[in-house]
């Protein structure tokens, strides 16, 4: 069926070897070109540096301590907020996925919240919370919260009827049905909230970091970018994407076995 | 109930099904899904509940089963009336009912787990039902790996294992197909003349329930009534070879005679159902 035209046709299969030799040359294309337009001179100074200069900046970071120093921060900031968002997001998200009423009236709220830039209440955070990693608790651990509260609400509503039936039928008491029959039925759901709430969680703490503060990998990249060394940027930029790409495909890893 | 019966402990039953009646709804819009059904089981027999769709055999069963309790009427184990689940009923779903995330032996388990019985003694008993259903060698397997016929036979080695005085099972084999079927009732035959247990079958399958059954109930359609009470007389031990018999072609054409009008008395009511959405929609 190769009808000419279709939108999802293709001549070539899509086996591991072909997916993983497609993202190979697009990866050493695009570093082709950022070596090209490093070596044709088009920039001022050093906004596009060569591959060579990023490779020595990522090393020399790689031994600096205070790269570690700041990584700590921000792990400590993005664990801590995840750990605070979860325990209020799943525990909203239980009780709004088993009452109706009070689905009827606060998921929309959550729902529409949800998406609002919760980076506006920053400076009242820095009040409550001080210019420190507090703040930036705080912030995170709200935008956590909505992605886990809806995601574990709507877990709740896709567990099988049948399973209920089944625990109540053996006579299970809250606690068994919590812990033996809702929480393993959510795990799935719960997980993707997590994954998704640590998304948010990483972005908002290093957003919070490059605005204001004395620590934390956004720290570090505004001290970095002010003394204008673009290698190390770029090293830094690529540290934080790896590390936070890494931890999503750890999550993901165990949300779906 | 005979002299006989009245003397005999033995024969005391094990779960009498007294003048029950379930309403839906409310105002005009009431609907009688079961209307004044009596009927008893006796300790270590076979019954079958059988009728057509919307004769309220799955109200009857989630009333029995503890699941409904706002009815009228009374079913009775000794001198208890069921308002919630009962500990001497295990209840067979129709639907699938394995928890996906543990393993035959841990969902085997798991009401021994919830009665709090220690790990080996829990695995051991397990291990025996698993045995008795003949899955001994899927014990590690998860429910994702099995087909639907083992399924079931995971949720009644399930059932088995919390030892319930009365087995209660909602068309268990409803999914499967004929031959499984033929099959699973010479399983369950088996394992009911093994333990003498008492059970009481919930199906709106004809085969199924005379091969199985001592004593079939036939229902009415809507509102579910008692049409009649039919004893099985068929020998046992029993295997699924019976269904071959002189006796069993003439039990079926028996209750089908009965079952017949019933059941396109519901036929006709969806079709007319049908037909209004149809023309009105």
């Amino acid at each position: 069926m190769a009808a000419a035209g279709s939108l999802t046709s293709s001549s070539i299969p899509a086996t591991p070897r072909n997916v993983l030799a497609l993202r190979l040359a697009v990866a050493v294309f695009v570093l082709c070109v950022w070596e090209g337009l490093s070596r044709s001179g088009l920039f001022y100074g050093e906004v596009v540096p060569s591959l060579l200069a990023i490779f020595v900046s990522m090393g020399k970071l790689l031994i600096d301590p205070i790269f570690w120093r700041n990584l700590q921060v921000t792990m400590v900031e993005t664990v801590a907020s995840l750990a605070i968002g979860a325990g209020f997001g799943i525990t909203v998200g239980i009780v709004l996925g088993a009452n109706r009423f009070l689905m009827r009236a606060f998921e929309p709220v959550v729902y529409y919240l949800s998406p609002t830039p919760r980076i506006i209440l920053f400076p009242v955070m820095i009040m409550w919370f001080g210019v420190g990693p507090g703040s930036k608790i705080a912030l995170g651990a709200l935008s956590a919260f909505f992605a886990i509260a809806l995601s574990t609400a709507a877990g709740m509503r896709q567990i099988d009827p049948i399973l209920i039936r089944v625990g109540r039928s053996f006579r299970a008491n809250i606690w068994q049905m919590a812990f033996k029959i809702y929480l393993p039925a959510m795990r799935v759901p719960i997980l993707n909230g997590i994954r998704l709430g640590m998304g948010t969680a990483i972005i908002t703490v290093l957003l919070g970091e490059t605005k204001l503060s004395n620590q934390g990998l956004g720290y570090m990249i505004m001290q970095i970018y002010t003394r204008f060394d673009m290698p190390g940027l770029y090293a830094l930029l690529i540290l934080v994407f790896v590390i936070a790409g890494g931890v999503n495909a750890l999550i993901g890893h165990f949300a779906c076995d | 109930m005979s002299i006989s019966e009245k003397t005999s402990l033995a024969q005391e039953p094990a779960l009498v099904v007294d003048d029950v009646v379930k309403r839906f709804g409310r105002g005009t819009e009431i609907v009688t899904a079961v209307d004044h059904v009596s009927f008893t089981v006796r300790q270590g027999e076979f019954v079958s509940v059988i009728g057509p769709s919307g004769c309220g055999k799955s109200t009857l069963f989630n009333i029995i089963g503890g699941l409904l309790s706002d009815y009228e009427g009374a079913v009775k184990i000794g001198e208890e009336r069921i308002s919630a689940p009962h500990p001497a009923v295990g209840m067979v779903f129709q639907e699938e009912s394995t928890f996906p995330w543990r393993t035959v032996i841990d969902n085997v388990a798991f009401p021994l787990e919830l009665q709090g019985v220690a790990k080996s003694e829990r695995m051991d008993r397990a291990h025996h039902f698993i045995d008795m259903v003949g899955l001994a060698s899927f014990e590690k397997a998860f429910p994702s790996q099995l087909s639907g016929g083992m399924k079931q036979r995971v949720s009644i080695a399930r059932i088995l294992v919390s030892q319930p005085k009365i087995l209660l099972m909602d068309e268990p084999f409803a999914a499967l197909d004929e031959q499984t079927r033929l099959l699973l009732g010479d399983k369950i035959t088996q394992i009911q003349q093994e333990l003498n247990q008492t059970t009481l079958l919930i199906t709106h399958n004809l085969t199924e329930a005379v091969q199985l059954s001592d004593r079939i109930v036939v229902m009415t359609y809507r509102p579910g009534q008692v049409k009649r009470i039919v004893d099985i007389n068929l020998p046992r031990p029993r295997t699924s070879d019976v269904v071959g018999s002189d006796a069993f072609g003439h039990y079926v054409a028996e209750i089908w005679n009965d079952l017949r009008e019933e059941a396109s008395r519901g036929m006709a009511d969806s079709e007319s159902a049908a037909s209004r959405r149809a023309t009105h929609g």
